[in-house]
């Protein structure tokens, strides 16, 4: 008796277990199967919401479309987001139909087909209506699989009273070589030009830091991956630099982005300038309330002088998921959020936009509004939007992401932080860093060239 | 499941317990009330860990999709040295903060036993309380007291000139320690208190009558006493700090540069293979083995004193 | 259920069960009695001042040592609910210890409830919902199973033990993926089941009711029950469940700790903030405050955490009392 029960309970337990290893691999259906009713359907759609103007623009949305409904799930962050889409794609059920991911992530879910390609529904012929920057890097095989909601040029962010203390210009800074001299003069009075830890919340000023010298740490051409960290020339120039940084303890190397020391310290003036993405007025603002009227924001300096690249850092998309059974529906949701009306009223209430449109606006740079009043009252009366908007129609160059962008956040912090404690040089910590992606990309079944 | 009760009609006009547990045919009445749990369990705990076991034989790939591949991730693992690192952390936090921590709950039950307290209900409630406060909370508060700069810490270092940094990464562990030692400190005492408190009362005063001195009722009568708990403190500690997981993963942010690496406790290490590496199958090998070793030491420790105690 | 038909096949049967029935009263009587001099002594010992007959005294030594670990244990305490009354501006730029310049307390209260439509009072509402029904029932598995492991010899007793036991050794992380695709499959993620199912399972409850039953529950007791003719699970819920009672209050308030402060779990299974615990809604408040022009909201995250506290806090000191009849009860056993 009890060896029957024992069998019938193994015999349940391997059922249970094929179905599930089964529902893994069902996700390959025929997309165009799954299209639905363009005009009525009910959409879930998970992201993250910083600005709660979500709820406004999806009311807007079902206003223009009664047939659609959308529910939105707010995921707290894009890294819960992007876990959660994975796990649901892995299970082939409960994904949503929308879902907002970062930039860098877009290609991991293209590559493993989780994704639409936006091209069936028209979406290549709006190229030209969004910044280069966060268009491109949306696209994979030269196919969009999502469309921008915001983006992030890089700026340099400064606090003015700070610098007026150390005797610098913040408007006279062009260079890094500028940078640099001022560094030294903010040290003197105890602060520090910045803080550089090195953790993977600092990926993304990275990725942005080294575009902008013209780096390509990493190249990838379909199954092929090139992983070239150090003896690249714009890294050459960009691990030169900070080495510099760090040895003459010009950076504040403790202090990681994003937390509450971080705030702390530029809530105090420890802390003098950030070069960050175009979004941060508002975190600014929450963040360091007792600096309101100090900050600045300018362009950011150039590798040479008379230069004007720019580099992407953060910015987040929309995407249609594959197993969403509908996607012409998902679409219409994601064209009005990004390219309708739904993009003028995130512009509105605080996201920094990537359509053109909104960027050449005169709303968008008009300073009596309120929204712009509240924030170019933080900066000292300064037109924020007038230079942000500028930075985001300067041209960038080409940058990929890995399709294992996660993981190279995260390894960046195990391995580049080692830098910044003096454990090792920055050169060394990078060298074991592409060793790391290049382990992960074989791993994944890339073929991986390490230079 | 059903009753397969075999008593026969004269074995039960004995009316003793001996006779009414039949030794030779199997008594089923127990699951009539075992079933419920058993179930839920099945289904939470024994599939998933079955399932884990399967998938821990195959490895999947962006490229290339799934296959099955044996014990590859098991023999990877025994050489990858960022796991074997994470097992050596957990190990030494195990060793040092179980004891310390056991140490402080008993001395506290038994001073909270002894009566000799002024106000033992404000001291049992208030040992007990941090247990209530979720990891999330718990460790979050204790980050800002950490603080180098503008934590307690912090104020402490301008207090007195020094330069105290508790997150540097030679004391971070004791750092992490002293969190969990706050969160179940109390947790641990209570289940001492409650195995003393179930020492009948005559007993006392029999030794005190025998001229029993207060420090060998101690020894003699609550020490014994709480060797039975002391078993499963111990394991359920042990199990506990092998997992070793929010704690860690909260403060990482909080902790100057990035001495919490992704792989700084084996669990952190299956977390992040898992969901940001794309590796589960490799993150399941792990679980199992990490499960293998922390049964292995689990009952190298106490599971033989707990089974004489299960009977 | 079965025993009842066993004992028709004697003769003497009235007369039997009357003597059955006279000797477990008198049974019942004397483990009453005990229990109630226990109580007695007990009590008049604690009032007193005096637990043990020979240690007259209270010790200002020990008193000392323990408040000091007492302030150790509290002072986390204190600083949550003096950051409680800070607005956000203060918070980032005053003592941790100290009060801000501004009393907010009241102003944090009321943003906690009204924040984005008054979301976190919905969090707490499924908090209490999980709770009951999750840790209720936890706790009633536990109470099933525990009795079962200690009162009947059952086949695979023995293996539940180490079953169990090599259960939790797994790391709950790995699991998760498993159990969210099994969740998934059954369509019972982004439910309140998938927060509620896995919480049914209290490992440690389960061992706490074996250790009790043990030694709350005599066998005679049980024997008497059964000759009487009762049922398996009459006996139980008449004669054993009033003296397991304790506890269950004891098993009851780690299962409710348990839930209340579970985090991992939902975090995988609950995509839909409507069905969020607090755990997980505060985090996500938390988390709003590194996100890419999000708003910090700490001083929200700090009020909602101690008021997520509170009613843990007044639950431990409402069953406070109950956890001090446990102990009388655990004396019978000798």
């Amino acid at each position: 008796m009890r060896n029957v029960k024992k069998v019938l309970a193994a015999t349940a337990a391997v059922a249970t277990l094929v179905s599930i290893a089964a529902c893994g691999s069902g996700s390959d259906g025929n997309s165009s199967a799954n299209k639905g009713d363009a005009d009525k359907a009910e959409l879930v759609f998970w992201g993250w919401d910083s600005g709660n103007s979500m709820k406004d623009i999806i009311a807007g949305f079902e206003k223009a479309n009664p047939g659609i409904t959308v529910k939105f799930n707010n995921t707290g962050t894009a890294e819960k987001t992007s876990t959660a889409l994975s796990n649901a794609i892995a299970a082939g059920n409960g994904a949503p139909d929308v879902v907002m991911l970062e930039d860098p992530t877009v290609t991991q879910f293209a590559v493993t087909d989780g994704l639409v390609d936006l091209s069936e529904y028209g979406a290549d012929k709006l190229a030209d209506d969004f910044a280069a920057g966060p268009w491109n890097k949306l696209q994979y095989n030269g196919k969009p699989y999502a469309l921008p909601i915001d983006s992030g040029p890089e700026m340099f962010f400064y606090n003015k009273a700070v610098f007026d203390k150390a005797g610098v210009d913040g408007e006279s800074i062009k260079t890094w070589d500028d940078y640099y001299e001022a560094a030294k003069k903010i040290r003197a009075t105890g602060s520090y030009i910045t803080n550089l830890a090195g953790t993977s919340n600092d990926y993304q000023p990275f990725t942005a830091q080294v575009w902008q010298a013209g780096a390509q740490p990493w190249k990838v051409d379909g199954e092929k991956i090139t992983i070239n960290m150090t003896k690249d020339e714009g890294m050459q120039r960009y691990i030169k630099f900070v080495q510099k940084l760090i040895d003459e303890d010009l950076v504040d190397t403790k202090t990681p982005n994003w937390s509450d020391d971080w705030n702390r310290e530029l809530n105090d003036g420890t802390i003098a300038s950030l070069t960050i993405g175009a979004w941060m007025p508002i975190n600014l603002m929450t963040g360091a309330p007792d600096q309101a009227g100090n900050w600045r924001v300018a362009q950011l300096p150039q590798w040479e002088e008379g230069q004007e690249v720019s580099a992407e850092d953060g910015g987040s998309a929309l995407a249609v998921v594959k197993l969403s059974k509908n996607q012409a529906a998902a679409y219409k949701f994601i064209e009005y959020m990004t390219h309708g009306d739904g993009a003028q009223t995130m512009a509105d209430t605080g996201t920094f936009p990537s359509l053109k449109k909104i960027l050449q606006s005169d709303s968008f740079t008009d300073p009596t509004t309120e929204a712009n009043k509240k924030t170019n009252d933080y900066f000292g009366g300064q037109n924020v939007n007038e230079v942000l908007s500028a930075a985001a129609q300067r041209p960038t160059e080409k940058f990929q992401y890995l399709p294992y962008n996660p993981y190279a956040q995260t390894a960046y912090g195990d391995e580049v932080s080692k830098a910044y404690s003096g454990d090792i040089t920055l050169e060394q910590a990078l060298e074991n860093y592409g060793k790391k992606l290049a382990e992960q990309g074989e791993q994944q079944g890339y073929t991986v060239t390490l230079k | 499941m059903s009753q397969t009760v075999g008593v026969s009609p004269e074995m039960a006009g004995l009316h003793t317990p001996e006779a009414r547990i039949n030794k030779h045919k199997a008594d089923w009445r127990g699951w009539k009330f075992m079933w419920p749990f058993a179930v839920v369990f099945v289904f939470v705990f024994i599939i998933p860990i079955v399932y884990a076991i399967y998938i821990s034989f195959f490895k999947k790939q962006m490229i290339g999709g799934t296959k099955f591949v044996g014990l590859e991730n098991y023999t990877r693992l025994f050489v990858d040295q960022q796991f074997w690192s994470s097992v050596g952390r957990v190990a030494l936090f195990t060793v040092v903060q179980v004891p310390i921590m056991l140490f402080l709950a008993a001395a506290m039950a038994l001073a909270l036993d002894s009566m000799k307290l002024h106000g033992t209900k404000f001291f049992r409630i208030s040992t007990f309380l941090p247990y209530a406060v979720p990891a999330v909370v718990s460790t979050m508060i204790w980050g800002f007291v950490y603080g180098a700069k503008y934590g307690l810490v912090g104020s402490f270092n301008d207090f007195f000139g020094t330069n105290i940094d508790v997150l540097k990464p030679s004391v971070l562990l004791a750092a992490i320690g002293n969190i969990n030692t706050w969160e179940f400190t109390g947790y641990n005492m209570l289940i001492f208190y409650s195995s003393l408190s179930t020492i009948p009362h005559s007993l006392y005063e029999a030794a005190s009558i025998d001229g029993a001195s207060e420090w060998q009722i101690v020894k003699k009568i609550k020490l014994p006493e709480l060797r039975g708990s002391l078993a499963i403190t111990v394991i359920f500690s042990i199990i506990g700090s092998f997992q070793l997981f929010n704690e860690p993963s909260i403060l990482q942010n909080m902790v100057p540069g990035n001495a919490i690496t992704t792989y700084y406790t084996p669990n952190m290490y299956a977390y992040n293979l898992s969901f940001t590496g794309n590796q589960s199958n490799y993150a399941a090998a792990l679980a199992i083995t990490m499960a293998v070793i922390t049964m292995a030491i689990a009952y190298a420790v106490q599971l033989k004193s707990m089974k004489e105690q299960m009977k | 259920m079965s025993s009842a038909t066993m004992a028709s096949g004697r003769m003497t049967e009235a007369e039997l069960r009357a003597q059955e029935k006279a000797a477990r009263k008198a049974e019942k009587e004397r483990q009453k009695r005990i229990a109630a001099d226990e109580k007695a002594e007990r009590k008049r010992a604690e009032k007193s001042g005096f637990a043990n007959v020979n240690n007259p005294r209270r010790s200002a030594l020990m008193t000392v040592i323990c408040a000091i670990f007492a302030v150790y244990c509290l002072f986390p305490f204190v600083y949550l609910a003096i950051n409680a009354t800070k607005t956000q501006a203060d918070f980032t730029s005053t003592f941790g210890l100290g009060f801000g310049k501004t009393f907010a307390l009241w102003d944090n209260i009321v943003t906690v409830f009204t924040y984005q439509d008054g979301i976190f009072g919905r969090w707490f509402i499924n908090t209490i919902l999980y709770v009951l029904v999750g840790a209720g029932g936890a706790t009633l598995l536990a109470i099933m199973g525990g009795y079962a492991l200690a009162k009947f010899r059952f086949p695979g007793r023995k293996l539940v033990f180490a079953v169990i036991i090599g259960a939790i050794s797994v790391p709950g992380i790995a699991l998760a993926v498993p159990q969210f695709l099994l969740f998934a499959k059954l369509n019972l993620t982004n439910t309140p089941w998938a927060m509620i199912i896995p919480s049914l399972v209290s490992t440690f409850g389960l061992y706490l009711m074996w250790i009790f039953s043990d030694q709350a529950v005599p066998d005679e007791l049980l024997e008497a029950a059964r000759v009487d003719g009762a049922g398996e699970f009459r006996t139980f819920f008449q004669i054993s469940l009033p003296l397991l009672a304790p506890g269950i209050v004891t098993t009851a308030l780690f299962t409710i700790v348990a839930t209340w402060n579970n985090y991992f779990l939902p975090l995988i299974m609950l995509k839909d903030s409507n069905w969020y615990p607090l755990t997980i809604g505060l985090n996500q408040w938390k988390d709003q405050a590194s996100t890419a022009g999000g708003q910090a909201i700490q001083n929200l995250v700090i009020t909602g955490s101690l008021i997520t506290i509170i009613p843990l806090v007044i639950a431990f000191l409402c069953l406070q009392k109950y956890w001090q009849s446990g102990l009388a009860a655990g004396a019978v056993k000798e």
